[in-house]
């Protein structure tokens, strides 16, 4: 029974995996009485060429190489289409000899250059994170997406690097609009050298002046594995370890590997949480250049006195605080993450303790300022996905300066005005900012 | 293309800014010459203008009022009516605009030039409104989405009240057999006129689905008898009337003992301004598509993004140079002829809708 569908698995197969870019398939023997099939970014070529290139042209006949063949621990006897598929994408090889098809196992096993995850770290889940080398990092991803549906297609850009680079998807789920677009823009890319992700979702993002990312840049295989079964495109970079995903929203920039392992309740907490951490890291320094300088009587009587006395020894408006405050923090931000390891703490303690206690104790700054500021740096580290700190970290500053020209109007005024620049955005003719929730509750409205 | 549900948000943020819009101020004018049944009337009127309109609008598919317009009227009618339409519109925007800075200067900020509040206010509605009809909507969706619970929170508190009148209530129902002024059911009819946004935004909607449709009518009577009722309750059925914002006055006779903040006023005029802005936003971006759809060329183009700014700027020094002539009873005057006449002129956009309409199925 085996025999006959072996020989029809072959054919079959090729025709499947025709186009994939890493499919190889090869004869040997005298008369070409042997096929080979395999993936080549999954499979050891060193065992294939010392196990079956090199015995088949030693042995005698073709049934002692069966035989042979057949006597591997890990080998099976090829059966069904579906698990010849499914042992193909795991790394086997499909050897065809004569009518009969064997299933050896030559995965290539990658442990060394997969580190684990230090920008996205994580609390439970896989710690891998993509290595420097393209072959490995798809690799990575066909791991754990096991289907003859994730195609990959091979670019090269940049005139004198010659980076090779990968989009991915599923051939099934994928957007062909924005799957297209992908391909048209970089093709368009003009450049000499690419070395990153980075810089290459620079270079695709459609020109003009821009602050949101419209695209995820993650170094988390599963974060990638888990978009492009929701039908969006993957890019991967040689050389580089970070991988681009598109088309992007608001909220994805907003979503941690770890949402999907917890308790639903806690996810659903942790979600609440960035959100209410985005909402103050946001709105605490125009508000309290708001509360302190404009409209104190807003707050609780006590609570505007306490600010009052907090500021009494300082000598100059709300404002010029909130800006000395913030800047500091940023530069204490910045310091550490350029520092070496070696004198990073030096600057955490200098930061800490010279800034935080003596500056309130010479009467630079209030006391509820510090707390302030502390408070708007760890909530803006809330959000999972750097790229989107970083653009979060500007625009308070816009928000700021809003508060300072028109008090509370201008706080409220730049909070609808940020929601309507938001829900302006498209990534790839996605809307950027819509409840996504909300919208899949109604799909039977539409 | 959107989901039908975002007719009801255009519907619902409309409604909830009435109350910057001088509706509480007739209603509350007349309480003793008919408003109940006034608010009754103006009920069933608000739902005969939904139905007609949005079952009229819903036979052109995907197609704005100028299309509509442009296609079947006469070319020089329909660019006269375009552009009343147009200013219309601005005018909506530019009163909210105009009340939220009076109430701006008078509760929060009296130390701030009206004029920064102003061209505060201008800035962003002219910037916002160049967006595309679709992301409207989705900013819309979301504001909405904020709000909403902070102004369900806002009315239980205020119900909750044990200081809350529920006699003066009670004695301003024993006035419902009084005759309704034409003046009232002009006002209350404002709240439902949101959907009359659809003038342009119908472009967005691939089919108009209006399943729910007669929730409107219903929400609409309870929203307008809560912007009736409440401020009665807080300040009684004569002293109700010494209020220009009666709203505002009624937010801030309301205590949250518990919270950082203690008069609720302020957390209300936060959740208004935002509603307002969104509101003006959407009132010229209805205007400034409507006049640009009465320069549309014959092989039906659009003029381009750069002229937005030669219909936006004129609008935006008109609406300071207004503001400068206005003083508060001015305002509220403006305000009231702006709603009277705005229930008429709805009908014969109604009226003009059909007769488009029969002309467009007797070409076909």
């Amino acid at each position: 029974m085996g025999k006959k569908q072996g020989e029809q698995g072959a054919a079959w197969l090729s025709e499947k995996m025709s186009g994939q870019v890493d499919f190889e398939q090869r004869s040997l023997g005298s008369s070409d009485e042997i096929g080979l099939q395999y993936l080549s970014s999954l499979t050891n070529s060193d065992m294939i060429n010392r196990y079956i290139v090199i015995p088949s042209y030693e042995m005698e006949s073709l049934q002692a190489f069966e035989n042979y063949i057949a006597s591997f621990p890990g080998t099976v006897q090829a059966g069904e289409r579906q698990q010849i598929i499914e042992f193909v994408l795991k790394g086997f090889v499909l050897i065809s000899i004569g009518k009969s098809g064997y299933l050896f196992n030559a995965v290539k096993v990658e442990s060394s250059g997969v580190g684990e995850a230090v920008n996205e770290a994580i609390v439970q889940g896989p710690r891998d994170a993509f290595s420097e080398n393209i072959e490995l990092n798809i690799n990575l991803i066909r791991r754990r997406y096991q289907s003859e549906t994730l195609k990959i297609d091979m670019l090269t850009v940049g005139k004198v690097s010659r980076t090779s680079v990968a989009i991915l998807y599923d051939d099934e789920r994928v957007d062909r609009q924005v799957l297209k677009e992908m391909k048209k823009r970089i093709e368009n890319v003009k450049i000499d050298i690419l070395q990153s992700a980075g810089e290459l979702e620079k270079y695709i993002s459609p020109e003009r002046v821009r602050i949101f990312p419209t695209m995820i840049v993650t170094e988390r295989p599963d974060r990638v594995v888990f978009n492009i079964a929701e039908g969006k495109v993957a890019v991967l970079i040689n050389s580089n370890g970070f991988a681009i995903l598109a088309p992007s929203i608001f909220s994805d920039f907003f979503t941690a590997m770890d949402d999907k392992i917890q308790v639903p309740m806690v996810g659903w907490f942790l979600k609440t949480i960035r959100y209410i951490g985005l909402l103050l890291t946001l709105t605490l320094p125009s508000l309290y250049v708001t509360f302190a300088s404009y409209n104190p009587e807003i707050l609780k009587i006590q609570i505007s006195l306490l600010i009052a006395g907090s500021r009494a020894a300082v000598p100059y408006p709300s404002f010029m605080e909130v800006f000395l405050m913030l800047l500091m923090m940023e530069f204490l931000t910045e310091a550490s993450l350029r520092l070496p390891k070696a004198i990073g703490p030096t600057a955490t303690t200098v930061g800490g303790l010279i800034l935080g206690q003596a500056a309130t104790q010479a009467g630079l700054v209030s006391n509820i300022m510090i707390i302030l500021v502390s408070a708007v740096a760890i909530s803006n580290f809330i959000i999972p996905i750097s790229m989107m700190g970083y653009t979060i970290r500007v625009i308070k500053y816009i928000m700021t300066l809003f508060a300072i020209t028109f008090g509370l109007l201008g706080v409220v005024g730049s909070v609808v005005g940020l929601i309507m620049y938001l829900s302006g955005i498209r990534s790839f003719g996605r809307p950027y900012m819509k409840m996504y929730a909300l919208e899949i509750k109604s799909k039977g409205g539409q | 293309m959107v989901s039908s549900k975002y007719i009801y948000y255009l519907f619902l943020v409309n409604a909830l800014m009435n109350i910057i819009n001088f509706v509480p101020r007739v209603l509350i004018f007349t309480r003793f010459q008919g408003t109940l049944p006034s608010i009754f009337i103006s009920t069933a009127i608000g739902a005969l203008l939904l139905y007609g309109f949005t079952k009229g609008i819903a036979g052109f598919k995907g197609q704005g009022l100028p299309e509509i317009f442009n296609a079947n009227l006469p070319r020089f009618f329909s660019f006269f009516l375009l552009i009343m339409y147009a200013c219309f519109w601005f005018s909506a925007g530019i009163i909210t605009m105009l009340s939220f800075v009076d109430i701006t200067v008078r509760y929060i900020s009296p130390d701030i030039s009206p004029y920064a509040v102003i061209i505060g206010f201008l800035l962003l509605s002219a910037i916002c409104c160049r967006l595309s009809s679709e992301s409207i909507l989705y900013g819309l969706e979301t504001i909405l989405f904020l709000s909403t619970p902070v102004i369900i929170y806002m009315l239980v508190k205020a119900f909750l009240n044990p200081n809350f009148s529920w006699d003066a209530v009670l004695q301003i129902v024993t006035y419902m057999w009084t005759k309704p002024k034409y003046v009232t059911v002009a006002g209350a009819t404002f709240i439902f006129s949101g959907f009359f946004n659809l003038a342009i935004f119908n472009r967005n909607f691939k089919e108009l689905k209006t399943r729910y449709l007669w929730t409107i009518p219903l929400f609409g009577l309870v929203i307008l008898l809560i912007t009736f009722v409440v401020p009665i309750g807080y300040q009684g059925t004569v002293g109700v009337e010494n209020h220009v914002y009666s709203w505002f006055s009624t937010a801030d006779s309301i205590r949250m003992e518990l919270f950082i903040i203690e008069r609720v006023l302020f957390l209300f005029y936060t959740i208004y301004l935002m509603i307002s802005m969104l509101s003006t936003v959407v009132h010229w971006h209805v205007g400034l598509e409507l006049f640009k759809g009465a320069f549309q060329s014959k092989s039906g183009k659009l003029p381009g993004k750069k002229a937005d700014w030669w219909v936006l700027i004129p609008f935006s020094i008109a609406t300071i140079v207004i503001m400068n002539f206005l003083n508060q009873v001015r305002l509220g005057q403006i305000g009231q002829w702006f709603l009277n006449i705005r229930l008429i002129n709805e009908f014969v956009l109604l009226a003009i809708l059909f007769y488009a309409k029969k002309r467009s199925a007797k070409k076909t």
